[in-house]
């Protein structure tokens, strides 16, 4: 896949786990929560879903390593996120699991992995869809956002990188977007784990009042 | 499942009057709103409209293909430019006063270290800094060679190996298994000690100074300044990785062929790892082997990689399918964090001990059967020819049957022989490079069979024992020729 010029300045994340180790036999030592809590813990029974979508290198697998604990090796260095990576976080007291999905610019696909992303969307009936958004590039990112809305998707906006938009000169209000969107706006650096409990704590939140 | 109402966006009035008289005509149930199909379908997309025709009664399917085919006719421009342009304006009002701009930030001296990184003048003496520092005070002073010295020397030498002998020797009375656990080449003195107290220290060392550098976002840097060499090679900077990885450990350096893009370039990468790249403990036992003089450590290393490129040339010529294209984004350079290098480090080094450490069992136990079946002697005989060829002498035979097994057993085994004062500098030289280019261990030998399917990797493997071979006898007669050693 190739990636248009505009985003040639995004941060790009890789994978490399399929590289690394299909099974992930060995790449786990983080993540005993994955072995252990197997049980379904929503009334409808099955564990509840949290879906990540977002352009490419944004970030998504980031979010994912972190809210897994799961290891599914994450370089600072470009590729494609090809697989479809799934894992379990916990969420306050809920265990649900966590669907990382491939980059996706719109609602109306046009690469396979795009398709990919949509029919995940589709299919899995998320509980939670959390959109993982580059501050840097929050104009570009919103209209995703929008469309995801417009679906019904209960979703959850997580600006990602913050500090790099800081450092450039941007601030970025989420509280005032958050109200006017009507859905939660998390700021957040993924890669040192900063905003990522609010984020835990509001997915909660929304699966609860949606199992209630 | 949702939470809130679908959102309702300003399109233009004649759009969401025909969005609105799809919607009435859905009758199934989907996981996007209803609107949002109407959408899509008015949009085009394939999968949307064969949902639609699958779910919904065909009268209501026909109305539906109707509108939407009288819409993409009626409009001027196409219906997604509409639908995008009204997002954008959206999203445009929605940010005003959520966005605020100040002044960026100055450039700190981590953008400026970064973008010095990319530039040649400054880039290569940054990069033989990072090498230096990295790779040969850290791996190779600090790994090879004080850690090695004292778990290898002190804790097994002194502990571990003679308690372990004793211990197998008063269990266990059959010689023949006594030598499969212990003695020179068993499973725990030699198999594990080798595994533990000498690869694991250097591998170590290197995958903490690798996930540092991975960390700090100077790999994809490195890459870019490296794009144009290897574009030679038939590869793209990316194959940066696998090399510097392989400096480590050959079989993880041919593990991470898979990053990149095409299989031309995985075949490429694959065979310059198996013949030109010495792993971490070859690497440190050759440096230490050839250290006393210092034409030899320059010829050896002049060598290699004239071979290295030279190979790597050939192969790029040969091999159908175009030069890879090369997209690369450059993230920040960031100050690395203890904790993402630390389970990198570990998740790395983890996988090397349960993927790796068994084969060096399974080395001990086949060495251990050749040893006592007489087909190593047999081997050994018949590859003598080999060695006088390279004007070595006989003894170097098994020396290179070791190095298949461990690339550095067969350094090892050089060590003795020089110890014994059987070689000259110049056959020192030779032996050296043709160790370097040499098979692959059978560690590595069985990542590339799991890569490349076994006929490819087998074919691989007689090309490296080949160009080895023919590398080492022109080596030798050109050093005669001038001689300089």
């Amino acid at each position: 896949m190739s990636y248009p010029g505009e985003l040639a300045h995004i941060y790009k994340y890789q994978c490399e786990n399929a590289a690394y180790n299909p099974g992930r036999r060995w790449g786990k030592f983080k993540g005993g929560i994955n072995m252990r809590l197997n049980r379904p813990n929503l009334a409808g029974g099955g564990l509840g879903k949290v879906v990540l979508v977002g352009y490419p290198n944004v970030g998504k697998s980031v979010v994912f390593n972190r809210l897994t604990g799961l290891y599914v090796l994450v370089s600072n260095y470009p590729g494609t996120t090809v697989e479809v990576a799934r894992g379990r976080g916990k969420f306050k007291e809920l265990v649900l699991e966590v669907i990382d999905t491939p980059g996706l610019y719109s609602l109306l696909p046009s690469t396979v992995e795009e398709k990919v992303a949509r029919r995940l969307l589709l299919e899995e009936k998320a509980d939670v869809v959390v959109h993982v958004a580059d501050a840097c590039n929050i104009e570009r990112m919103l209209p995703l956002t929008l469309q995801l809305l417009e679906a019904g998707m209960p979703l959850v906006l997580l600006v990602n990188m913050i500090d790099e938009a800081k450092r450039r000169g941007l601030k970025i209000r989420c509280d005032l977007l958050s109200q006017r969107l009507q859905i939660p706006v998390i700021p957040a650096i993924a890669i040192s784990n900063w905003g990522l409990g609010k984020l835990r704590k509001k997915v909660a939140e929304l699966v609860h009042t949606a199992t209630a | 499942m949702s939470t809130q109402p679908p959102l309702e966006l300003p399109y233009p009035k004649w759009l969401t009057a025909r969005v609105a008289e799809i919607a009435r005509y859905i009758q199934g149930r989907y996981s996007f709103s209803r609107r949002c199909i109407a959408l899509l379908a008015l949009a085009g997309d394939e999968d949307a409209l064969q949902l639609l025709q699958q779910r919904e009664h065909p009268t209501n399917w026909e109305s539906i293909r109707a509108i939407v085919n009288e819409t993409r006719r009626s409009c001027p421009q196409p219906v997604t430019y509409i639908m995008a342009a009204s997002r954008q304006k959206a999203a445009a009002a929605l940010l005003d006063g959520v966005l605020q701009t100040h002044r960026p930030q100055p450039e700190t001296w981590l953008d400026v270290l970064g973008r010095l990184t990319m530039q040649p003048p400054a880039g290569i003496p940054i990069l033989i800094l990072v090498l230096y520092f990295a790779l040969y005070r850290f791996v190779g002073v600090l790994g090879a060679g004080t850690l090695v010295d004292y778990i290898e020397g002190t804790i097994f030498q002194t502990y571990l190996n003679p308690w372990f002998t004793d211990l197998v020797c008063q269990l266990v009375p059959w010689p023949l298994i006594q030598d499969l656990l212990v003695h020179e080449y068993g499973i725990i003195t030699l198999g594990l000690r080798y595994a533990i107290a000498i690869i694991l220290p250097i591998v170590g060392c290197f995958f903490l100074a690798f996930s540092l550098i991975e960390d700090s976002g100077y790999l994809p840097r490195l890459a870019l300044l490296t794009d144009r060499a290897f574009k030679f090679l038939g590869l793209s900077g990316r194959a940066i990785i696998p090399f510097t990885l392989g400096l480590g450990c050959t079989t993880v350096g041919t593990l991470v062929t898979r990053t990149l893009e095409t299989a031309r370039e995985r075949v490429i990468a694959t065979m310059l790892l198996a013949l030109a790249i010495p792993c971490s403990a070859q690497l440190g036992l050759i440096l230490s082997l050839l250290s006393g003089n210092r034409t030899a450590l320059i010829i050896w290393a002049g060598f290699v990689l004239l071979v290295f490129v030279l190979v790597g040339s050939l192969l790029a010529r040969i091999l159908p399918g175009e030069g890879p294209l090369f997209y690369l984004e450059v993230p920040p350079l960031r100050i690395p964090q203890l904790e993402n290098v630390l389970t990198k480090t570990i998740t790395r080094m983890q996988w090397y001990f349960f993927e790796v450490v068994p084969l060096f069992v399974l080395a001990s136990v086949v060495i251990w059967l050749g040893t006592h079946t007489g087909l190593f002697k047999s081997v050994a005989a018949r590859s003598e020819f080999l060695a006088v060829c390279l004007g070595l002498p006989a003894e170097v035979g098994a020396v290179f049957l070791l190095g298949f097994f461990r690339r550095d057993y067969g350094a090892a085994g050089l060590y003795d022989l020089i110890a014994q004062g059987l070689l000259s500098t110049r056959q020192l030289t030779v032996a050296a490079v043709a160790l370097t280019l040499f098979v692959p261990c059978l560690a590595q030998f069985a990542v590339m069979v799991k890569e490349h399917g076994f006929y490819t990797a087998f074919a691989m493997a007689a090309f490296t024992v080949l160009c080895a071979f023919s590398a080492g006898v022109c080596l030798n007669r050109v050093l005669i020729l001038l001689g300089l050693v």
